[in-house]
C-alpha cells in the first residue's frame, strides 16, 4: 500500500507555473529523495505538501484517504487532520526562541491535547519528548535555548519536534543548507537514524553523496516537471536526461 | 520649612491628578492600540486604509489642538458642553496614545519572521495559538524599548490638560505664583517628574533584563 500519492499537482504563482504537473507515490517506510537545480520548484513542492501553500489543482492522498484535492478555478478541500498527516523540518530551523528545547518539542501537543481534548496526559507528552530528544543525541541539552544551540543542534531539535506529532510523512527542505559544513554530518547521521526505524521520508537536498547513500529513490525536478526518477543507482549511476546530466556534473566541478 | 513642606504635599496632590491621567490612558490605549493595529493590518482594504488615515491624522496634529477639539468642538457645533474636561482629556489621550501604541505593535507584529507562524502551522496550532503563544511574547520583546519611550513621553504629555481645565501638577504649581507670589514651586514640579520617569526607566530596565535569555 502507498502511505502517500500526489497526482497532477499544480502551482502557480501569477503568470509563472512552478509546478506543472507533479505525480508521485511513497510506500510506507520508503525514503525519497529531491535533487535539482534552484528555482524548479522543489521547495514549492514541499510547502503544497505541508498546505504552506495552496496548490491550484491536484490530489494529495494519505493512506488511502484524500486529504487534499482542488481542481483548476475551484476551492480547493482539505480535510482537517491533513495538516498532521505532514510535517516539515525547515531550512532555518524556525524554533521557537522563548521556548527551551524540551518546551518546543511539548508546546503544540500540548496546545493539541487541550483543545481536541484527548485527555493526553502532560508527562506522556514529556516521556516522549525525552525519547525524541535522545533519539537525536540532545537528551543533556533538554532545557537549554535555542540561541545556546549551535546550528546543528537546532536543526536536531527542530527534528524532534517535527517528529513529536508523528507525521506520515516527514519532509525535509534542505536541513543542512544553512549549516557550517562541519556541522552537517551530525543532521545527515540523525537522518539516516530514521531512515532505520522505518520513518515516510522526502528529502530536498543538494548533498549528493547523501540522497545517493540514504534514498530508496531519487527525482530529479527541473522547471516544475519531475524529469527523472528512479533508483540512487539508476540516477546518479546511469543518468538519462540531458537535463540530469548537465547537473550532475555541474555538481563535480 | 513648614512651607516647603506644605507646598511639597499639595503638589503630591497635584501630581496624584497627572498620575491618574497616565494610568487611564495606558489602561485605555494599551488595548485600543492592539486593535488598531490589527485594523491597519487587515487584508480587508477599505478598513486599512480607513485606519491608517485615521492614525495619520492623529499623529499628526498637535495632541493640545485634539484636546480642545474634543472638549470645546461641541459646545461650538452644538451651543452645549457635552463633556466633562476629566473625560475629554481621558478620550483625547487614550485615542491620541493608542494610535502612537499601534504603530509600535504593527512594527513589532511585522517584524517577527513568517517562519515563526509557518512552524506553527506545519505543527498543527491554529492561528491565535501561533498569535498568543509564540509570536505575542517576541513582538513584546522587541517593542519594549519603543514603547519605554512613548510612555515616557506620556508622563510629560499629561501637563498639556491644564489647556483644558484639568488640575493636574503644573496647574496646581502655578497657583502659587498668582496666589502667593512664589515662582518655585513651579520649578520643582520638575522633581516630580523626573523622579517618576527614573522608576519607570527602571521597571522597563528590568523587564528588558527579564526577556533577555531568548533573541
Ligand atoms: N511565494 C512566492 N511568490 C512568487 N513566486 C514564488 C514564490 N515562491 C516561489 N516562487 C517562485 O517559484 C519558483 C520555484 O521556487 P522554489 O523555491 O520552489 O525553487 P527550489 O527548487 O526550491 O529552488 P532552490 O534550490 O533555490 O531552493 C521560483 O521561480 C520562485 O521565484
Ligand atoms: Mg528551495
Amino acid at each position: 500500500m502507498n502511505i502517500l500519492e500526489v497526482k497532477d499537482l499544480r502551482k502557480r504563482f501569477g503568470d509563472n507555473e512552478v509546478l506543472k504537473g507533479i505525480d508521485l507515490s511513497l510506500k510506507k517506510g520508503e525514503v525519497l529523495s529531491i535533487i535539482g537545480s534552484s528555482g524548479g520548484g522543489k521547495t514549492t513542492l514541499l510547502r503544497c505538501l505541508n498546505f504552506l501553500e495552496i496548490a491550484n489543482n491536484g490530489e494529495i492522498v494519505v493512506a488511502d484517504k484524500t486529504v487534499f484535492s482542488a481542481t483548476e478555478g475551484e476551492k480547493p478541500t482539505i480535510a482537517p487532520e491533513a495538516q498532521l498527516s505532514f510535517g516539515l523540518v525547515f531550512q532555518q530551523f524556525n524554533l521557537f526562541p522563548q521556548y527551551s528545547v524540551i518546551e518546543n518539542l511539548m508546546l503544540a501537543p500540548k496546545l493539541r491535547a487541550k483543545r481536541m481534548g484527548t485527555g493526553e496526559k502532560i508527562e506522556d507528552i514529556e516521556e516522549r519528548a525525552k525519547q525524541l530528544l535522545a533519539t537525536v543525541g540532545l537528551t543533556e541539552k533538554a532545557n537549554e535555548y535555542p540561541c545556546r544551540l549551535s546550528g546543528g543542534q537546532q536543526q536536531r531539535v527542530a527534528i524532534a519536534r517535527a517528529l513529536m506529532l508523528s507525521p506520515d510523512i516527514l519532509c525535509f527542505d534542505e536541513p543542512t543548507s544553512s549549516l557550517d559544513p562541519e556541522l552537517t554530518g551530525e543532521v545527515l547521521r540523525v537522518i539516516r537514524s530514521l531512515k532505520d526505524s522505518e520513518r515516510t521520508m522526502i528529502i530536498v537536498t543538494h548533498e549528493m553523496e547523501f540522497a545517493r547513500h540514504v534514498s530508496d529513490r531519487v527525482i530529479f525536478i527541473s522547471d516544475g516537471v519531475i524529469e527523472e526518477e528512479g533508483t540512487p543507482e539508476e540516477l546518479f549511476g546511469n543518468p538519462k536526461s540531458e537535463k540530469l546530466i548537465a547537473f550532475l556534473s555541474a555538481g563535480q566541478e | 520649612m513648614e512651607q516647603f513642606i506644605n507646598i511639597t504635599l499639595d503638589l503630591l496632590v497635584g501630581f496624584g491628578e497627572t498620575l491618574k491621567i497616565f494610568l487611564v490612558t495606558l489602561a485605555f490605549s494599551l488595548p485600543l492600540g492592539l486593535i488598531i493595529a490589527f485594523g491597519s493590518m487587515s487584508k480587508f482594504k477599505p478598513l486599512s486604509a480607513l485606519t491608517r488615515a485615521f492614525v495619520w491624522v492623529i499623529r499628526g496634529t498637535p495632541l493640545m489642538l485634539q484636546l480642545i477639539t474634543v472638549y470645546y468642538g461641541p459646545g461650538l457645533i452644538f451651543g452645549r458642553v457635552l463633556l466633562t474636561s476629566v473625560s475629554a482629556v481621558y478620550i483625547t489621550f487614550s485615542i491620541n496614545y493608542a494610535c502612537y501604541f499601534s504603530e509600535i505593535y504593527r512594527g513589532g507584529i511585522e517584524s517577527i519572521a513568517k517562519g515563526q507562524y509557518e512552524a506553527g502551522q506545519v505543527l498543527g496550532m491554529t492561528r491565535r495559538e501561533t498569535f498568543f503563544k509564540v509570536v505575542l511574547l517576541q513582538v513584546i520583546k522587541r517593542i519594549i524599548p519603543p514603547m519605554s519611550n512613548e510612555i515616557i513621553t506620556l508622563v510629560k504629555d499629561t501637563s498639556l490638560a491644564r489647556v483644558v481645565t484639568y488640575y493636574e501638577l503644573i496647574y496646581f504649581a502655578q497657583r502659587y505664583i498668582k496666589n502667593a507670589g512664589l515662582l518655585w514651586p513651579l520649578f520643582y514640579t520638575a522633581v516630580y517628574y523626573l523622579v517618576f520617569t527614573a522608576l519607570l526607566t527602571f521597571l522597563f530596565g528590568k523587564l528588558e533584563k527579564k526577556l533577555s535569555y531568548f533573541n
